[in-house]
């Protein structure tokens, strides 16, 4: 089972990707903010992360950047609004896999989410 | 079914929003009140509306409503999204219900047409299907702006999970409509006011250092003119006493004054002279009569003048001004023998207050005469080489200033 998820402080937003990637046949987990984040990267260990840079409390670069120090293995995708030419190099700079800015297109999200899990499942 | 009483109350809606919002350049607002009244009023579970964003070249939305709407912050579609293909390229529409698309309609004729349709278009409409399905879309209303596709409507299904009739569709297809117009219009009217600041400011900047080039130009000459008077020995004058009474009687005349017509009259008072630096000193400050070689030479400084001040585009006039100030009334002057109106007044004006100034001045073969005698000539000589007008204006505001400053000191009054 292909395993995602969605980090996002907007729940509409989560449950939207949880019901779109679902359809898609993956196992797909929520979390509303940095520490969820890192919780659910522990307990379900995901293969792929779709993860907010602007979250209250602890933001999407801290959480990147422990995602990466803890689990190197798992693919990072950003996906934000926020689009600074320096907010990329540091998503990129920290490990990022990834970094799509909003509104997205979803054919693209998908195709870029399958790739990283084939790439992971590629290496094994 | 939609009741009439619901239509009235839309354009109702319409009418009293888009007349205040269209105005304030907000048609989001326009359309975020419409999506609302779809999702108050009809029985539509959720709808959006997405816009063409020219530049970028994407589908975005400005409003989604509902339970079980898209995120509007978070999806855009590209220009290859299957849902906007349907309406951009024509190879579906003969087979498509009408020129919207229903996901019921669009299964039926799946069912229909798997046999006897081409297996790329059902591959093509499959697709499509399945986009709907995700999104939970019912029906996609496309919104065109001459022939470009602007906008989509988004439909969820009914609330009663009913079809939608044709009336309800007709009336989806209406608001689309409006809304694309809507946004086309202030869309347009922003570009319009972007482009039309831009290009003011462009204006702007041209004008300031067209006026400062012009500017320092001007100052050119006027130090230029300086080296005139100072190098003709017989004008010790002061070139601001002469801007001085040549303004005195254009206002005495009731001439234009206003804005650049002063500037050109003191520009011509002032630089009437300025040709004089292309004549030798020899002849400039020579002592006795001039041959009539020398007054040759002479009378070339009215064209050296105008030469000089080619590139003061600004006072094209200065220049005819500066090239006639020694032109007669009666045609007898030169350099082109121009009459009465032909020269330009403020040419007239330059004649007579130099005429003036060359009388009361002392010079190396006259002393300087009185006033008096000057005006006495100046107006034996108007009509011939003066104009009596100017004449008649020149005197009285010059008679008045030496009464003002006391009859004993006429003679210093003559400030040249």
């Amino acid at each position: 089972m292909k395993k995602l998820l969605v980090v996002d402080d907007e729940e509409e937003i989560c449950d939207f990707l949880k019901a779109f990637f679902e359809e898609r046949e993956f196992d797909v987990h929520t979390a509303h903010s940095g520490a969820q984040a890192l919780d659910s990267v522990k307990s379900a260990s995901p293969q792929v992360v779709l993860l907010d840079v602007h979250m209250p409390g602890m933001d999407g670069m801290s959480v990147l950047r422990q995602i990466k120090q803890g689990y190197p293995g798992v693919k990072v995708i950003m996906v934000t609004a926020i689009e600074t030419q320096e907010k990329i190099e540091e998503a990129m700079r920290l490990g990022a896999d990834n970094y799509i800015t909003k509104p997205l297109s979803l054919e693209y999200l998908e195709k870029d989410v399958q790739e990283k899990i084939s790439l992971l499942t590629g290496k094994k | 079914m939609i009741s009439s009483k619901s239509r009235v109350d839309y354009q109702q809606v319409v009418r009293s929003i888009s007349q205040s919002m269209v105005r304030l350049h907000r048609p989001e607002r326009l359309l975020k009140l419409i999506l609302r009244y779809l999702d108050r009023d009809m029985q539509v579970s959720h709808a959006g509306m997405m816009i063409f964003k020219e530049g970028r070249e994407h589908f975005i939305f400005v409003g989604s409503r509902g339970k079980g709407r898209i995120p509007a912050s978070l999806v855009k579609f590209e220009k290859n999204h299957p849902l906007v293909t349907w309406f951009s390229s024509t190879k579906n529409k003969k087979n498509s219900v009408g020129d919207y698309l229903s996901y019921q309609g669009l299964q039926r004729n799946l069912l229909e047409g798997m046999k006897s349709l081409p297996s790329s278009i059902i591959s093509d409409w499959e697709k499509t299907a399945s986009v709907m399905r995700t999104l939970k879309i019912e029906l996609v209303i496309p919104a065109y702006f001459k022939k470009d596709l602007t906008g989509l409507l988004l439909i969820g299904p009914k609330k009663s999970a009913k079809a939608y009739d044709a009336d309800e569709i007709g009336f989806f297809e209406i608001i689309t409509k409006d809304c694309a117009i809507v946004v086309k219009t202030t869309d347009y009217q922003r570009e319009l006011h972007e482009k039309n600041e831009q290009l003011q400011n462009h204006l702007r900047e041209i004008e300031a250092l067209r006026q400062k080039e012009q500017k320092t130009y001007y100052e050119i000459m006027r130090s230029l003119a300086s080296e005139v008077y100072a190098k003709d020995v017989y004008t010790f004058g002061h070139i601001g006493q002469v801007d001085r009474l040549g303004y005195m009687t254009a206002k005495e005349m009731g001439l234009d004054l206003s804005g650049r017509r002063k500037d050109i009259l003191s520009a011509g008072l002032i630089l009437h002279d300025v040709g004089k630096i292309g004549i030798p000193d020899h002849i400039l400050n020579k002592a006795g009569r001039l041959t009539e070689e020398e007054w040759a030479v002479m009378k070339t400084h009215v064209d050296k003048g105008a030469k000089i001040l080619e590139p003061l585009s600004d006072f094209r006039e200065v220049r005819e001004i500066v090239r006639s100030h020694h032109e007669n009334y009666d045609g007898s002057g030169y350099p082109r023998g121009l009459k009465g109106e032909e020269i330009p007044i403020e040419a007239r004006i330059v004649a007579v207050v130099d005429a003036f100034h060359a009388m009361v001045s002392t010079r190396c073969y006259s002393k300087g005469r009185s006033p008096e005698f000057a005006f006495d000539e100046l107006k034996r000589c108007a009509g011939k080489q003066f104009d009596p007008r100017v004449v008649e204006a020149f005197v009285s505001a010059m008679s008045r200033e030496m009464r003002k400053r006391g009859v004993g000191q006429m003679a210093e009054a003559a400030p040249i």
